[in-house]
């Protein structure tokens, strides 16, 4: 094998090296740009002449036989109805020949990702011709398809075990957020339903409605500003609460004097073992109205007490059931099953705590608290800053916690929320839910989405600021 | 002065012991209520007044809503499928981004940790547009495929693990004329069995735990293709709770425990696969 890097220079643009292979390749690689194969048979390469080839018939198969069926009809989204025709020759009632407006959007991303990425493989393609054009010149061996082959095993073993897993990203994760991006700009919802009736694209009126324009009767503008402001307020006070309860759990049983810490940690850590959708159940029925801790705080005389003073006008305390209660419940639970989730990933990082530092304090006469505020806690935040960040992010899209605890338990009486089909203890992405599965309002779930994706960015990009300045990958190395 | 100490010890783990206490208290509850007699709520005291273990019984007698064992097998068979993928994905990934060495490699790290910011919650109702037009819902394949096929994305813990061999081993092997695909099934894996074993669990836990997945994909009502999570969750509906609660309780022990004790393991190997490296001294 030899090496190829010198024939041509690697510290080159992705589109000038393409240029530059362009207008100094002779006549088969410029050929290559129409026809994929031309160059590999000028150097005997067949069967990779062959492959390009069949390659490039495909993408003209495709293009033919499936993206024009759908991709003219894009700017429309389609205009023939759903209808049933009486077949004279068959004598049957049949479909006609009608449009299916989501096909036609999904299969048209299909195929502008399809288009763009040959693209790539065409300009990768004249480049990769251009070097072997050079290799001949000089000398240089070229690879036979066997060599070739062996390479996928070789140094260019990255390429095999790469392809599939970004495979899977781009079609589970890149296609889907570009999907919902055109979604949030058509009127896909109940009554426009494919196949029997047909979507268009509408603008930014389904942003409009959300920041408070559209109708009288449809009030997602308030919906949403409250549904935000709670999103984030439980976002803030979910992370802080168990990241500090992990770290002084933590600090407790890491402590000296703590007698059989392995049992301690096995017994918190069974909260979180316990899948979350048994714990939040049980838990969400243990505070019921009619459930167990309302009968003991009735039996204790808790409940009468604070119809006295008036917090409750209820013969029952409404834990998961009246505003204000469940969004302190709600947060409450939460700690239950968080804290010691963060107690493991803090114990990781105190072990590394530099115990000189403590040692010279103690020495010094500072008091445990004081270590707590002036070395403990500024290292925590040194070291695990940006997963608080990332911890928030993931707070703002806590589905389960919410709507385990809250789902068919928590009814609004507020008629506003309730005509967008919100109530006040929903986070955003518990509210898409609920607007995609019960109610199929797929245009409004997907302008939440990218409300949702925006301030998640935001708040990414800190992280990730923060993550790229620390990376001390290869230190270890 | 010797006596101070030792009622600060007492204290202190008088305190773990109280909160452990509260923590335990509702997985207690469930426990202890799984073996009532009763099968609505018991509403009125905490333990119950009548033992019987008749509710595990009738778990293994399915009826129409409750299918136990054919929800425990549907999520078995997920649960292996995906861990066989994703662990695939993952070592690969890892063995990748950390041992070779080539042009879209930070670029490709710098997308994953940006795509492992963004929840997979948000991509997910345009998943479900995609496997509804596609007939994929209400079937494992799809269930499968949302949870393996963006795998890859968690690579970063055997990545670090993989990061810690020493680079010397694999330039030799290289110069005896090792391939690369002999250095990872060969050499690497054989010595990463902590992380292995870590990968394997977690993501064989994936099924179990999930619970969005499952209800947004298998929304037919169809209970005969439930997993534990959603058949579980149906037997909680408002004209279901007075039958089913103890049941309910029943079934949540018996996905629990060997789900929490696969956990606790995975916590091990977890902590052996980040403190240990491969290669001591």
């Amino acid at each position: 094998m030899t090496d190829q890097t010198n024939v041509m220079p690697e510290k080159e643009g992705f589109f000038s090296g393409f240029g530059k292979a362009l207008v100094k390749g002779d006549l088969f690689v410029k050929l290559s740009l129409i026809w994929w194969g031309a160059g590999y048979i000028r150097r005997k390469q067949y069967v990779k002449a062959f492959i390009m080839t069949a390659l490039e018939v495909a993408v003209i198969l495709f293009t033919v036989g499936f993206a024009m069926k759908y991709v003219p009809k894009f700017s429309t989204l389609g205009t023939v109805k759903a209808e049933k025709v009486f077949n004279m020759q068959t004598m049957k009632s049949e479909f006609n020949d009608y449009d299916h407006s989501f096909k036609i959007l999904l299969f048209s991303l299909i195929s502008f990702v399809v288009w763009i990425t040959a693209v790539v493989v065409c300009i990768v393609n004249v480049k990769n011709v251009y070097r072997l054009q050079l290799m001949e010149e000089n000398g240089v061996h070229i690879n036979t398809f066997k060599e070739d082959l062996i390479s996928y095993k070789e140094e260019k073993f990255y390429i095999t075990l790469l392809t599939l897993p970004v495979l899977g990203v781009v079609v589970f994760t890149l296609i889907p957020i570009l999907l919902l991006i055109f979604v949030a700009f058509t009127n896909y919802d109940q009554q426009h339903m494919p196949p029997s009736s047909l979507f268009t694209w509408v603008g930014f009126s389904n942003f409009l409605s959300l920041f408070g324009g559209g109708g009288l009767t449809v009030t997602f503008g308030y919906a949403f500003v409250r549904v935000l402001g709670w999103t984030l307020v439980w976002a803030f006070f979910s992370t802080v609460t168990t990241y500090i309860g992990g770290i002084l759990l933590s600090l407790l049983l890491n402590s000296k004097k703590t007698r059989v810490p392995k049992l301690w940690r096995t017994l918190f850590m069974v909260t979180i073992a316990v899948p979350q959708f048994v714990s939040l159940l049980l838990v969400r029925n243990f505070f019921a109205n009619n459930g167990i801790v309302n009968s003991i705080c009735d039996g204790i005389g808790l409940t009468g007490f604070l119809r006295d003073i008036g917090m409750i006008s209820t013969t029952y305390i409404p834990f998961l059931s009246a505003p204000g209660w469940a969004h302190v419940m709600i947060i409450l639970i939460n700690i239950w099953i968080g804290v010691p989730y963060q107690m493991l990933i803090a114990t990781g990082v105190l072990l590394n705590l530099p115990a000189d530092q403590l040692e010279s304090a103690r020495v010094d006469g500072a008091k445990p608290f004081q270590i707590f505020v002036k070395i403990t806690m500024p290292y925590m935040l040194f070291v695990t800053g940006p997963a608080l960040i990332t911890d928030f992010v993931k707070n703002i899209n806590n589905f389960n916690v919410i709507y385990l605890l809250t789902q068919d338990v928590y009814v609004t009486t507020n008629q506003a929320m309730a005509n967008s089909q919100a109530k006040e203890v929903d986070l955003l992405v518990t509210w898409l839910f609920r607007l995609t599965q019960e109610y199929y309002n797929y245009k409004m779930a997907s302008a939440i989405g990218i409300i949702v994706f925006i301030i998640c960015s935001v708040f990414t990009l800190i992280a990730f600021n923060y993550m790229i300045k620390g990376d001390k990958e290869g230190t270890y190395q | 002065m010797k006596s101070n100490r030792t009622s600060s010890i007492v204290l202190h783990n008088v305190l773990i012991a109280v909160l452990a206490f509260i923590w335990l208290i509702p997985i207690v509850w469930l426990v202890c209520t799984s073996f009532s007699s009763f099968s609505g709520m018991n509403t009125s005291t905490f333990f119950p007044q009548e033992w019987s273990i008749k509710h595990y019984v009738e778990l293994f007698h399915p009826d129409s809503v409750a299918q136990f064992p054919q929800w425990f097998m549907n999520t078995f068979v997920i649960a292996c499928v995906n861990c066989l993928v994703s662990t695939l994905f993952i070592i690969m990934v890892a063995y990748a981004t950390s041992f070779m060495q080539f042009k879209m490699r930070k670029p490709l790290m710098n997308i994953a940790v940006i795509l492992n910011l963004f929840p997979g919650m948000l991509a997910m109702i345009a998943v479900y547009f995609t496997l509804k037009t596609l007939d994929l819902t209400n079937s494992y394949a799809g269930l499968i495929m949302v949870y393996s096929a963006s795998s890859g994305l968690g690579y970063l813990v055997a990545k670090g693990f993989f990061d810690t061999v020493p680079r010397a081993l694999c330039e030799a092997a290289r110069v005896d004329g090792c391939s690369e695909a002999r250095i990872l099934f060969q050499m690497i894996i054989p010595m990463s069995r902590p992380i292995i074993v870590y990968t394997v669990i977690s993501s064989f836990l994936v099924p179990w735990m999930d619970f969005v997945y499952a209800k947004m994909i298998l929304n037919a009502g169809i209970s005969s293709k439930y997993t534990v999570a959603i058949g579980l969750y149906k037997m909680l509906d408002k004209s279901l709770i007075n039958t089913y609660f103890t049941q309910f309780c029943a079934g949540g022990v018996l996905v629990s425990i060997p789900i929490s004790v696969l956990f606790i393991i995975m916590q091990k190997f977890y902590v052996e696969g980040i403190t240990g490296g491969a290669v001591k001294g």
